[in-house]
C-alpha cells in the first residue's frame, strides 16, 4: 500500500508540474495577447494545487485569492484597457536572434540560481518529514501577528503608497491632457465656468455628439 | 515522498521562463506577465525550501505572505506606469524610439 | 497526500463544471440548425452601417482603479482571514495591531474615496478632449486622404 501511495504523489506532481509550465509558456508565447492573460490566470490557480502538494493550504487559497483574482484580474484590465495592444498585427515580434540571446542568459540566470541552492552545504540536511497540519492556521498566524507584527505593518503602508501611487498618478495624467490648447483648431480651453445643467447657449462648431 | 530538487527544479524552470519573457519580448504587458511568472517560481522555491528544512519554522509561509502582497502592490503601480506610456507614446511597444526634445504635450 | 483527501469534494466540482459547460456548448451545436454563414451574415450589426475596424473601444481609465482598490483589500482580507481562522489562541496584545493595520489600509482607502471625484472628467472637460480627439482625428485623415 506504501507503492501506491508514493506512486500517486508523484504523479500529481508530475501532472501539476507539466501543466503549470504548459501554462506559462503559453502566457508568454500566445499571439493574441487577451489569451495570454488569461493563460496567466490559470496558470496562477496551478501553482496553488503545487502548494497544496507542499501541504500549506493557506498560502493556496491566499494564492488564488490574491494573484487569480487581483493580479489577472489587474492584467486582463489592462489588455483591455489598451485597443493598440489587442490587435495581434501591430505587435512586433522579437527577431530569432535576440531570442536565441534571450534563451543562453535566462538558462544562465536558471542553472546560477540552481547551482546556488543545489551547492549549498546544508542541502544535505533537507529532510522529507512534514509539519503537522492540525494546528496549521493558528502557528501560522501566531508567528505572522505576534512575533512578527511589525512586517504586517510595512506592508499595510506598502498598500498604501500603491492606493496614494495610483491615484496620484490618474491626476497628473487627467492635469497633462487637458493642458489649455488654443490655436489652429478653435478649441475652447477649460478655464470657462463649468456648468452642466444651465448652458444657456454655448458655441457650438458641429452638433457631434449627443 | 518527493525530493527537494524536484521542487526546486520547477521553480528554476519558471524562473528562468520568466527571465526569458522579461529579455526578449518588446510588449510590455508580456514583460509583466513574464516577471509575476518569475515571482511565482521564487514563491514555489521558498515554501518548497522552507517546508522541506530540518528546524520547521514558518519563515517560509510567513514571508511568502508578504512577498505575494507586496508583489500585488507593485503590480498595480507597474500597470499604471505602463497606461502612462502608452498615453504618452499611443503604443506598447518597448521599441519606439524615444527622442528626448521638447515637443508639445500629445 | 493528507490534503488530498481533504480536497477531493473540488476535484469533484471541477470536472463537474467542465462536464456540465463542455455538454451545454455540446448540446447547442447538435439543436443548431447548421446553415452555411457568409460574411454578410457574420458580420457585426451597427445601425446600418458598414462597421470599420475591429470592435474594441478604450475605456476610461478609471475603472482601473477599483481594480487597484480591489487588489489592496483583498490582500488586507487574507490577513485577516488568517487571523479568523485561529481559533483565537493569540494573546491579547495582538488587538491593536489589527486594529492599526486595519486603520492605515481605511485610512488610503478614505483618501482614494476622497480624491478620485477629482479624477473624473466633468462634462465640460469630456467636451473639450473629445473635441480635441476628433480634431485630431480629422487632420490624420486629411493628411492620409482617407486612409
Amino acid at each position: 500500500m506504501m507503492q501506491i501511495d508514493i506512486w500517486f504523489e508523484q504523479l500529481e506532481f508530475v501532472l501539476i508540474a507539466g501543466i503549470v509550465i504548459f501554462l506559462a509558456w503559453l502566457a508568454l508565447e500566445h499571439r493574441n495577447i487577451v489569451y495570454a492573460a488569461f493563460f496567466f490566470g490559470f496558470m496562477a490557480s496551478f501553482v496553488a494545487g503545487f502548494y497544496l502538494l507542499l501541504e500549506a493550504p493557506f498560502i493556496a487559497g491566499m494564492q488564488i485569492a490574491v494573484y487569480t483574482g487581483g493580479i489577472s484580474a489587474l492584467i486582463v484590465f489592462a489588455v483591455l484597457l489598451l485597443p493598440r495592444a489587442q490587435d495581434s498585427s501591430l505587435e512586433t515580434f522579437a527577431s530569432p536572434r535576440r531570442r536565441r540571446i534571450g534563451l543562453v542568459v535566462s538558462s544562465l540566470v536558471g542553472m546560477l540560481s540552481a547551482s546556488l541552492a543545489l551547492f549549498f552545504p546544508w542541502y544535505d540536511t533537507f529532510s522529507p518529514d512534514l509539519p503537522p497540519l492540525e494546528f496549521n492556521l493558528e502557528l501560522l498566524s501566531q508567528w505572522l501577528w505576534s512575533e512578527h507584527g511589525i512586517y504586517v505593518m510595512m506592508t499595510a503602508l506598502i498598500l498604501l503608497t500603491a492606493i496614494v501611487g495610483a491615484i496620484a498618478i490618474l491626476q497628473m495624467d487627467k492635469a497633462e491632457s487637458l493642458i489649455s490648447i488654443e490655436g489652429e483648431f478653435g478649441i475652447e480651453s477649460v478655464e470657462e465656468s463649468i456648468d452642466d445643467e444651465v448652458s444657456v447657449e454655448e458655441p457650438s462648431e458641429e452638433v457631434g455628439n449627443e | 515522498m518527493i525530493p527537494l530538487s524536484w521542487y526546486l527544479a520547477v521553480s528554476f524552470i519558471l524562473i528562468g521562463l520568466g527571465a526569458y519573457g522579461m529579455m526578449v519580448k518588446r510588449n510590455l504587458i508580456r514583460i509583466l506577465i513574464g516577471a509575476e511568472i518569475m515571482g511565482n517560481g521564487v514563491n514555489i522555491a521558498l515554501v518548497a525550501v522552507s517546508i522541506y528544512s530540518p528546524a520547521f519554522s514558518f519563515v517560509g509561509q510567513g514571508l511568502i505572505i508578504l512577498v505575494i502582497s507586496v508583489a500585488a502592490a507593485h503590480t498595480a503601480l507597474a500597470m499604471v506606469l505602463m497606461l502612462i506610456y502608452n498615453r504618452r507614446y499611443d503604443t506598447v511597444d518597448l521599441g519606439t524610439p524615444i527622442s528626448l526634445e521638447d515637443d508639445e504635450h500629445v | 497526500m493528507r490534503l488530498f483527501l481533504d480536497f477531493v469534494p473540488v476535484l469533484v466540482w471541477a470536472i463537474l463544471a467542465v462536464v456540465l459547460v463542455g455538454g451545454m456548448l455540446f448540446a447547442s451545436w447538435v439543436l443548431r440548425p447548421h446553415v452555411l454563414q457568409n460574411s454578410e451574415k457574420t458580420s457585426s450589426y451597427e445601425c446600418g452601417e458598414e462597421p470599420i475596424g475591429p470592435a474594441r473601444i478604450a475605456y476610461p481609465y478609471n475603472y482601473l482603479v477599483y481594480t487597484i482598490l480591489f487588489v489592496v483589500v483583498d490582500v488586507m482580507g487574507a490577513f485577516l482571514w488568517l487571523l479568523a481562522g485561529s481559533s483565537f489562541r493569540l494573546d491579547v496584545g495582538i488587538v491593536w495591531q489589527v486594529l492599526v493595520f486595519v486603520l492605515i489600509i481605511m485610512g488610503g482607502m478614505g483618501f482614494a474615496m476622497k480624491k478620485l471625484p477629482e479624477t473624473f472628467l466633468s462634462g465640460q472637460e469630456t467636451l473639450t478632449l473629445y473635441r480635441k480627439a476628433k480634431t485630431e482625428r480629422e487632420l490624420k485623415e486629411l493628411e492620409t486622404g482617407g486612409h
